[in-house]
């Protein structure tokens, strides 16, 4: 799951993606190769992973565990970054660059290699956008780890702030000749109206591309925890804790993308 | 007529004068004007280029020239008072005046260049890029308009003429020099009514409501093309530039050939295009590489350049990959301008959208945001003071808080009942005595004893609904007809400061209350009481938005709040329109040292 910004929805997607195969107990299990966020959340294993792959894990039915998000990158003022590889903390990225990067790319194939070997399906999250051509050649999460495990991938749209169509053929284009075949489809995420207005654009989209688009996915009024700063925190909260809550939210999300007309059929063909 | 013929043989006696500061009206249309003539000496000119024939109170025809900036230019001036010396004209009778204004004007009079800045989304940073773009070129000396064809903001403010813009706009305007933005610089405004239904106002008037549907079927390839290209061609006349904003995304490619907001009015205006990305979200260079080249030629090769906004930590990290993306779109970046926090007016409901609570002041003031909110930049000013806002979506929002503010909207009825439906308006009921509470616009109409919308045209169906009962008033939603006004006076409580504000309803209210502020600068009527007070009881209710710009009734209402005893710091002294001013000086600073102004000049046809 590409995202064409950090708050496109790739986080609760997956979630929704995870909970649809978990009800066809086609058991998933989530994976984010790498994350950048404050809020992490502590495994029975005793190590450290990001709060959006402890929900994606729940949402399968799981408990929460390291190989979920073996690279986490935590903030830790000024210009240091402390990275959690493994779920353990390992060292300061902005110094110890080249040790971090191969440190980094061996757990991160070594953490796929378990949950593929162990579980039906691996929904990978991808991390911000994959078109930062001043990244490009140092990430991980996107075009690093569909070009290192040839995974195929979807790309998700936002069309809260307007230029849907713009940021998914940008991205598309952006992502390098290699693994641009790789990205099979797309949908559009957090839409409000009548989603035929947008059939003219997405045929054009799908023309252009030759990806296939999933759906329309409507603005759902619930809430989901907070990855980073720019994530939005509206929305309903019901339930005696966060993960009862979470996961009803959701069911409700699953259920308007079911109503909405998504194409899983066509996303579990993607995937293989 | 006899009486300016009097002035203009004043004005030709006394000689070239240039800009008089001394004029307690100066600057009356932009600064940097010339002073020279204050009346004209070719009046009336009959030149419809420059003027227009109105009909009077009395049904005579009047000429106006009140949009005509030509004889306050100051190479105009000079020139004609230059032509009759030479000539030796002494009377503004003479003959040969006509002679001199057609020279003037095939000498001075040019249509002015377009350009236009488009964003990748919303929120991209097109307001404040304009808003830049207009004060660096009029620190350059140039006469500048802004304009947006279309709006979707529920942020209006009211011009001198009685009609209604758009804030951005008129903050673009005062970044341009000018002290009076007209609405040809806004001609469209659509304003969100109901779900699905916009209220569509023309050049400042109410034009009607249109649905989504009918707005692209009927509006827009009818009347819509025409009055972008006739308030465009309106505004290159009078000006050296216009420089346009566009509205959400120019790449909607579901809709583009109906799209009149965005590249369809860089079309009418033959500008060419400068796209802004704002890079905070991330997928920079995906939104900006998407949107030119799902532009469809020939109005792809309009757009000139990309600016890369809000880039936090060194740009120079985010260079090489604006250098990369500059080498595959084929178009060149312009500039790449870092994060700045500026104070200025907020545009529409989309920067509220999920903003829970802003500011970090100690007094905190709750802010009923009401679905259908509007003009909610009348909050801005008490960001200067120790104040956070905290936006009450439900009751318990309203928990610890200091003071409360009922914003304006645009559906009183509507939203008083969405108030008694969330349970907030019986809480705020609770408040009254023991917190300082203000009214402005529809949330003064609530806070009345009754609504009555019995014709529906408020809420779409017959209905009269209780307010919140703070001042015996009564609120009739009658004819289609809207009070746009601006006013100056004084408080009639405190120590009775200065106040000023505008006025932008449909409603008429019947109020028994100690009026709050005496009105003595009025555009349509006399001296006038304004308001209702209940000063004991600490409830404040105004017509007038922008009421907490000035500084006397911002400081009286916080006075009120006590929060354990102390009171809240109210020292800033500053009128809101000066920190304006500070806030848009500040913003271009960082344009010119982060933009290629030389590019936006040469896309202008002038050189640095």
């Amino acid at each position: 799951m590409l995202g064409t910004s950090s708050d496109a929805g790739k986080t609760v997607c997956c979630a929704m993606i995870c909970r649809y195969l978990a009800r066809k107990g086609l058991d998933p299990v989530p994976f984010k190769a790498f994350n950048l966020s404050l809020n992490s959340y502590a495994t029975k294993d005793g190590g450290e992973i990001g709060i959006g792959q402890a929900f994606q894990a729940w949402a399968c039915g799981l408990e929460p565990e390291t190989d979920m998000n073996p690279v986490l990158l935590k903030p830790s003022g000024g210009r240091r970054t402390q990275a959690v590889v493994s779920g353990k903390p390992l060292l300061d990225v902005e110094t110890d660059t080249a040790a971090y990067r191969s440190a980094a790319q061996e757990a991160i194939s070594a953490s796929l290699g378990r949950l593929s070997a162990s579980h039906g399906f691996v929904v990978c999250e991808g991390s911000g956008s994959p078109a930062e051509l001043n990244l490009m050649d140092t990430d991980l999460a996107n075009v690093g780890l569909m070009r290192s495990a040839g995974v195929p991938a979807v790309l998700v749209g936002d069309i809260e702030r307007g230029g849907v169509f713009a940021a998914v053929y940008g991205t598309w284009r952006l992502i390098p000749d290699d693994v641009r075949p790789l990205v099979k489809g797309f949908f559009v995420n957090r839409f409000r109206g009548e989603a035929s207005i947008l059939r003219e654009g997405i045929e054009r989209i799908e023309e252009l591309t030759g990806m296939k688009c999933l759906g329309v996915l409507p603005l759902a009024p619930v809430r989901f925890p907070e990855e980073d700063s720019l994530s939005s925190s509206e929305g309903r909260m019901e339930g005696d804790d966060p993960r009862t809550a979470y996961m009803a939210n959701v069911d409700v999300l699953l259920d308007a993308a079911l109503e909405s007309g998504f194409d899983f059929d066509a996303l579990l063909e993607m995937s293989g | 007529m006899d009486c300016i013929r009097k002035k203009v043989e004043e004005e030709i006696a006394r000689g070239w004068i240039g800009p008089d500061t001394s004029c307690d009206y100066h600057p009356c249309h932009f600064s940097g004007q010339d002073c020279t003539f204050c009346y004209c000496p070719f009046y009336p000119c009959n030149d419809t280029d420059l003027g227009e024939m109105l009909v009077g109170k009395r049904g005579n025809e009047v000429w106006a020239c009140s949009d005509c900036l030509f004889i306050h230019r100051q190479d105009v001036c000079r020139f004609v008072m230059s032509e009759i010396g030479r000539l030796g004209i002494t009377t503004s009778g003479d003959p040969r005046l006509p002679g001199i204004r057609e020279e003037a004007k095939s000498r001075f009079h040019r249509a002015g260049r377009a350009m236009m800045v488009v964003g990748a989304t919303s929120d991209a940073g097109k307001s404040v890029t304009v808003a830049a773009i207009c004060r660096i070129l009029h620190r350059r000396g140039y006469l500048v308009a802004p304009f947006k064809s279309q709006n979707m903001s529920l942020n209006a403010k009211a011009t001198r003429m009685g009609t209604e813009i758009a804030m951005a706009q008129t903050v673009q305007a005062k970044a341009a020099g000018l002290k009076t933005p007209d609405s040809h610089m806004n001609p469209i405004l659509l304003k969100p009514k109901k779900d699905t239904v916009s209220q569509v106002i023309v050049c400042g008037k109410p034009y009607a409501d249109y649905d989504v549907e009918s707005y692209y079927s009927e509006f827009v390839p009818g009347p819509g093309r025409t009055i972008v290209r006739e308030n465009v061609d309106f505004l290159k006349g009078r000006y050296d530039f216009v420089i346009m904003e566009g509205a959400g995304s120019p790449a909607e490619i579901n809709i583009y050939d109906r799209d009149i907001a965005n590249m369809g009015a860089a079309v009418e205006a033959d500008a060419d295009v400068v796209l802004v990305v704002n890079v905070e979200w991330g997928g920079a260079f995906a939104y900006a590489l998407g949107t030119v080249e799902l532009i469809p030629e020939p109005d792809r090769s309009r757009i000139k350049g990309v600016i890369f906004n809000n880039v936090r930590g060194d740009p120079e990290r985010f260079r090489p990959g604006a250098e990369e993306f500059a080498a595959i779109c084929g178009v060149p970046v312009l500039g790449i301008v870092p994060h700045g926090d500026f104070i200025l007016p907020s545009e529409d409901s989309e920067s509220l959208r999920g903003m829970r609570r802003k500011g970090d002041g100690s007094c905190l003031v709750g802010v009923v945001k009401y679905p259908r909110i509007a003009n909610f930049t009348d909050l801005d000013p008490l960001f200067l003071e120790d104040v956070s806002v905290v936006f009450v979506e439900k009751a318990e929002d309203l928990d610890g808080v200091d003071a409360v503010v009922l914003p304006g909207t645009k559906n009183t009825v509507g939203d008083m009942m969405w108030m008694e439906e969330k349970g907030i308006a019986d809480r705020v009921r609770a408040l009254r005595g023991r917190v300082p509470i203000a009214g402005i616009c529809g949330g003064y109409q609530m806070m009345g004893r009754e609504l009555d919308d019995s014709d529906g045209l408020e809420s779409g169906s017959p209905r009269v609904i209780d307010g919140l009962g703070f001042l015996d008033m009564t609120t009739k939603f009658g004819e289609y007809k809207k009070r746009v006004v601006n006013s100056d006076g004084t408080m009639l409580v405190g120590d009775g400061g200065e106040i000023s504000g505008y006025e932008l309803h449909m409603g008429m209210s019947e109020v028994n209350e100690e009026p709050l502020f005496e009105i003595t600068n009025n555009q349509d009527r006399g001296p006038v009481k304004e308001g209702a007070v209940r000063d004991s009881e600490m409830v404040y209710g105004t017509y007038l938005h922008g009421i907490f710009d000035k500084k006397p009734f911002r400081s009286y209402f916080l006075s009120k709040v006590s929060r354990d005893g102390r009171r809240v710091d109210t020292s800033d002294v500053r009128d809101y329109d000066d920190v304006l001013e500070e806030n848009i000086e500040k913003l271009a600073d960082v344009f010119e040292a982060n933009m290629d102004v030389g590019a936006i000049l040469r896309m202008l046809g002038v050189g640095e």
